[in-house]
C-alpha cells in the first residue's frame, strides 16, 4: 500500500491510489475504489473494474473550466474510478513521478498525465516565460499531499534549487517545478541577436529560492529557438 | 520524499552533479571554471553559476576563434560558453556522450556534435555536411541510439554513419548490377521490380574507427551555406544534401534546369 499520510487532517480512510512506473514509459495506477485524474485517452490497458468519466474543462468545476476557456490553459482530463490497475501512457514520452507533501507543482498542461483525485489542479499566469516556452501565458498548478505523474521528451533531469545555487533553465527544455522558487525570465536580445550573431540562449529562466526544477534533455519549439 | 519504489528520480544539484559526465544517457553535465567551451546554439537547457554565452562572432573572443574555429560556414551556429559553473547540455532526446581525442582526428557529421573544448579545433571536412575535429581534448556527440564502433574495411548505410575517426575519407559504393540503366534508376526510385534500399553504402578502407548509431534516423542537419566557389573545390557550386539527407533547408541554390543529385547519381 501506498505510505500514510503524516498530517492528521489527511489521516482518515481514504484509500490512496498507487503510482508506479512500469518501465519508463507507463504509469500503473493501483487503485481500490478510489480515483485519479487523468488525461483524456490516456489510458493504454486495465484489469479489474474501471469506470471512466470525461471531466468538462479540467475537473475544477464551473469557475475552472471558466477560467481554462479563457487562459487557454485547456485540459480535458477524465477520472478514472474503479477496483484494480489501469495503466497509462502518452506517445511513448518518459514518465516521472512526482511527490507532493502540501506544495505546489507548476506544470505545463501538455506535460501533466495523471494526478491523484485528491490534489486540487489549478491555473497561474506566468508571464512572460510562458510566452517564450511556446505555452501561452499560463501553466498549471498542481496542490495537495499526493502523488502526479509527469511526462516528458526524454527522461527528466530533476535539479534542486537552493538559495546560493539559483538554477538558470533553457525555456524549452523547462517542464515543471515544485517549492517555493521565485521565478524570473532574462532576455539576452542585444543587437548581435538582430545580426543572427547572438548568443543562441537569449531567453532564460532564471529560478531562485528553494525547490525543485524538472527539464527535459530536449527542446520545445520556441519563438526564442533561434535566437 | 525518496526510499519509495516510485517515488521520483534522483534529485540532482550543483554537488551531486558528475563533472564533464553523462547525468544519464541523454544529459551530459559540463563543468566551467574560468574555461570556455565551444558549444551548438540550443543545446544548453540548464545551468548552475554564472555562465556567459557569446556568439562567436563577439569581438572579445576573436583570439580563441582565430586558433580553434575554422568554419566559418558554421560561425552562426555555435556559440562559446564561458564563466563558472555546471551546465547541462542535451538534443532531442537523442543519445549524448563524451569522447577524447588524443592528438588525433574525427570527422562527425555537422548535427551530431554539441560541443568541444577550444584546445580542439573545428574545421570542415571535405565531405559536405561533415566536421573534422583536430588536436587534444574532449567533444560532445549526440547519437540516435547507443553509438557502435567498427573497424574498416566496412561498408555502411548512409543513414547510419555519425562520424569516423583517423581513417581516410569515405567513398560511395553502388550495387552496380541494380543501379545503373533506366531501368535501374527506375527501380531505385520507385522501389519497384525490388529495390532492397541498400544499393548504395559508404565504404570505407585504411586504418582507423568508423561511428555509427543504431537507427536510421536522421538527425536534421543544420543548414551550413555552400563553401568558397573555387577550382579544386568539392562541392563548390552549392551543398549537394547528402544522400538520404532530409535537413530542414538542405542543399543550397540549385540551378534552373538541373534536376537533382539523384537523376544524375543513376545517369539520367
Amino acid at each position: 500500500m501506498g505510505p500514510v499520510p503524516s498530517t492528521p487532517a489527511t489521516a482518515t480512510f481514504r484509500s490512496v491510489a498507487m503510482f508506479r512506473l512500469q518501465g519508463s514509459k507507463v504509469l500503473a495506477v493501483d487503485m481500490t475504489g478510489d480515483a485519479v485524474k487523468a488525461k483524456n485517452g490516456s489510458m493504454v490497458a486495465y484489469d479489474g473494474q474501471m469506470t471512466f468519466k470525461k471531466l468538462s474543462g479540467g475537473g475544477e468545476g464551473i469557475r475552472g473550466m471558466v477560467t481554462r476557456r479563457l487562459t487557454g490553459e485547456q485540459m480535458t482530463v477524465m477520472e478514472v474510478t474503479g477496483q484494480g490497475t489501469c495503466w497509462f501512457a502518452d506517445r511513448a514520452s518518459e514518465i516521472n513521478l512526482v511527490r507532493l507533501q502540501g506544495d505546489k507543482l507548476y506544470v505545463e498542461s501538455s506535460n501533466l498525465l495523471a494526478t491523484e483525485a485528491g490534489l486540487r489542479t489549478g491555473t497561474s499566469f506566468t508571464g512572460l516565460r510562458g510566452a517564450t516556452q511556446g505555452n501561452g501565458l499560463f501553466t498549471t498548478t498542481v496542490e495537495g499531499h499526493g502523488q502526479a505523474a509527469l511526462t516528458s521528451d526524454g527522461p527528466a533531469v530533476v535539479l534542486r534549487v537552493s538559495p546560493q545555487y539559483p538554477l538558470t533553465v533553457d525555456p524549452g527544455a523547462y517542464i515543471a517545478h515544485q517549492g517555493n522558487v521565485r521565478q524570473s525570465f532574462q532576455s539576452g536580445v542585444t543587437f548581435r541577436t538582430l545580426l543572427g550573431e547572438g548568443g543562441g540562449e537569449a531567453f532564460q529562466i532564471r529560478f531562485e529560492g528553494d525547490g525543485l526544477v524538472y527539464v527535459q534533455p530536449s527542446e520545445r519549439n520556441t519563438i526564442a529557438g533561434d535566437v | 520524499m525518496s526510499g519509495y519504489p516510485g517515488a521520483g528520480p534522483t534529485v540532482h544539484d550543483p554537488m551531486t552533479l558528475p563533472v564533464d559526465d553523462n547525468v544519464n544517457a541523454y544529459t551530459f553535465c559540463v563543468e566551467l571554471k574560468g574555461s570556455q567551451w565551444f558549444l551548438q546554439k540550443g543545446k544548453m537547457i540548464a545551468y548552475y553559476g554564472s555562465i556567459d554565452f557569446n556568439g562567436v562572432g563577439h569581438g572579445r573572443l576573436d583570439r580563441l576563434v582565430r586558433t580553434s574555429f575554422h568554419s566559418p560556414l558554421h560561425a552562426s551556429d555555435w556559440v562559446v560558453a564561458e564563466g563558472s559553473g555546471k551546465m547541462l547540455l542535451a538534443d532531442r532526446a537523442f543519445d549524448v556522450n563524451s569522447y577524447d581525442l588524443d592528438n588525433g582526428n574525427l570527422t562527425i557529421r555537422s548535427g551530431n556534435l554539441l560541443a568541444f573544448q577550444p584546445s580542439l579545433s573545428l574545421k570542415q571536412s571535405i565531405v559536405p555536411g561533415f566536421l573534422t575535429l583536430i588536436g587534444t581534448g574532449k567533444f560532445v556527440a549526440a547519437s540516435n541510439g547507443p553509438v557502435v564502433f567498427m573497424e574498416p574495411p566496412i561498408r555502411v548505410d548512409p543513414q547510419a554513419l555519425v562520424g569516423w575517426a583517423d581513417c581516410p575519407s569515405p567513398c560511395h559504393h553502388y550495387d552496380h548490377g541494380y543501379m545503373t540503366g533506366v531501368m535501374g534508376g527506375l527501380r531505385a526510385l520507385t522501389g519497384l521490380g525490388g529495390a532492397s534500399g541498400e544499393e548504395h553504402q559508404f565504404e570505407f578502407v585504411g586504418a582507423g574507427t568508423v561511428l555509427l548509431q543504431s537507427t536510421e534516423t536522421l538527425m536534421a542537419e543544420q543548414a551550413t551555406g555552400a563553401v568558397p566557389h573555387q577550382p579544386g573545390v568539392p562541392g563548390g557550386g552549392g551543398t549537394p544534401g547528402m544522400p538520404g539527407g532530409h535537413g530542414g533547408q538542405s542543399g543550397g541554390p540549385r540551378l534552373p534546369g538541373q534536376l537533382g543529385d539523384l537523376q544524375r547519381r543513376f545517369g539520367l
